[in-house]
């Protein structure tokens, strides 16, 4: 008989209790019409509300573990590792608006990709489009709300033009990405790719990160280290997941990728083929098979299997290049902590172990 | 510029049967012969398995979502 596995101790429990319980107060605010479709959109995978955000995934699993609530222990262990002390209900607050903010651009960008998500599907993109913009609100809600604790204003006004900066750069990166999908992907050049990815997922980070720093009250210095290791983060995890989606989709459906058949390649949850997102395994594949791109015809059997091959190159390249930005980021970690080591959960947290 | 390195190095590993086969056998020799800095070199050989032995990609680093 095979022995009990023990179930893996989940080192974020705490914190995740801590986020949660100021999330619901913050949604103890809402209208009771509203709160069923909020909470329904931060119970989605990865959110902090998720089923899974007190338990990680069990070890036969074939996803690797990762906690719930990753952007807001994010902006609350930067804090904690900047400022050990830290009244947790500040921190907190602030936490919960990251939540908020990326819960609400997460549910704009599945309206945006016409993604099929359980919350989509539930709500409807009117409903959907509207627990979003109160998510916006409850973001800011959650700032302010930092009045009632005796917080300067200075430092009040500080982290809602750092929230305001953000919305500003990544609906403008939403927005080069929108756009893209109208042009070919020839015209592109993986650094407008790496610079959508910035404005994007690169932005959101900074966010996170720039956040906590603030919120310790550190100084000017170090709230940049900070931002500028989110938005090395970011972009990382921008392009793992444009080479992973596509890689995935290879593997599963090689005889829909030809470039004259991108359109009918299945309903994927992430159609970026199907959509002409140009992400950068997508541009990179396009610069070394230029021609096949270029084709009306649909394209022969040697064709399809040359293009296949520079698709597969575009993902070990892109994934190389997710590698050198961890690289870079984890090389601004070891910089911020020539002044102070930041706490160990900080680096569990971000694979820096 | 690093981003342009790797691409370069993919590129050819991709294209040239040789350099793989290199790359299969001795893959230090050849990140050693590229003149590639640390950094470089630990990104290059995490992508050894791929370009050379055909592999699967490493999983989704998932350690963010």
């Amino acid at each position: 008989m095979a022995k009990d596995v023990e179930p893996p101790v989940n080192p974020f429990a705490a914190h995740q209790l801590v986020l949660r319980e100021r999330l619901y107060h913050l949604l103890a605010t809402l209208h009771s019409a509203l709160y069923a479709d909020v909470a329904q959109a931060l119970e989605g995978e990865g959110k902090l509300l998720s089923p899974s955000s007190t338990r990680l995934n069990p070890p036969d699993s074939q996803k690797p573990t990762f906690p719930a609530g990753v952007w807001p222990l994010l902006t609350l262990l930067v804090t904690q590792s900047i400022s050990p002390g830290i009244d947790l209900l500040l921190v907190g607050n602030v936490a919960v608006a990251v939540e908020c903010f990326v819960c609400a651009l997460d549910l704009l960008d599945d309206v945006m990709d016409q993604d099929q998500t359980t919350t989509l599907q539930v709500l409807g993109t009117a409903r959907t489009l509207n627990a979003s913009l109160a998510l916006l609100a409850l973001s800011q809600k959650a700032i302010l709300s930092l009045m009632q604790q005796d917080v300067a204003p200075s430092l009040i006004l500080r982290l809602l033009e750092a929230l305001q900066e953000s919305t500003q750069v990544a609906t403008a990166g939403q927005q080069r990405d929108l756009l893209a999908e109208q042009r070919p992907a020839q015209e592109f050049t993986r650094e407008e790719c790496i610079e959508i990815a910035a404005a994007k997922a690169g932005s959101i980070m900074r966010l996170a990160c720039r956040l906590g720093a603030l919120c310790a009250g550190a100084d000017d210095a170090l709230c940049e280290q900070f931002s500028e290791f989110g938005e090395l983060l970011g972009i990382a995890h921008q392009l793992d997941n444009d080479c992973h989606d596509l890689y995935y989709l290879l593997q599963g459906s090689t005889s829909s990728l030809a470039p004259t058949e991108a359109g009918t390649s299945t309903r994927h949850v992430k159609s970026d083929l199907a959509r002409g997102k140009k992400t950068l395994p997508i541009v990179l594949a396009a610069q070394m098979h230029n021609a096949a791109l270029q084709k009306s015809s649909p394209p022969d059997d040697q064709e399809k299997e040359e293009y296949l091959r520079s698709l597969r190159e575009g993902i070990v390249t892109t994934w190389g290049i997710c590698l050198l930005y961890r690289e870079r980021a984890r090389d601004r970690l070891q910089e911020i902590e020539t002044q102070k080591p930041v706490i160990p959960t900080l680096r569990l947290l971000l694979g820096f172990e | 510029m690093e981003e342009q390195m790797i691409q370069d190095f993919v590129h050819r590993a991709s294209r040239d049967e040789e350099l793989r086969k290199e790359l299969a056998s001795n893959p230090n020799a050849i990140i050693t012969r590229e003149g590639f800095s640390p950094r470089l070199a630990r990104i290059i050989a995490r992508l050894v398995p791929q370009l050379a032995l055909d592999q699967s990609l490493e999983p989704s680093l998932y350690w963010w979502h």
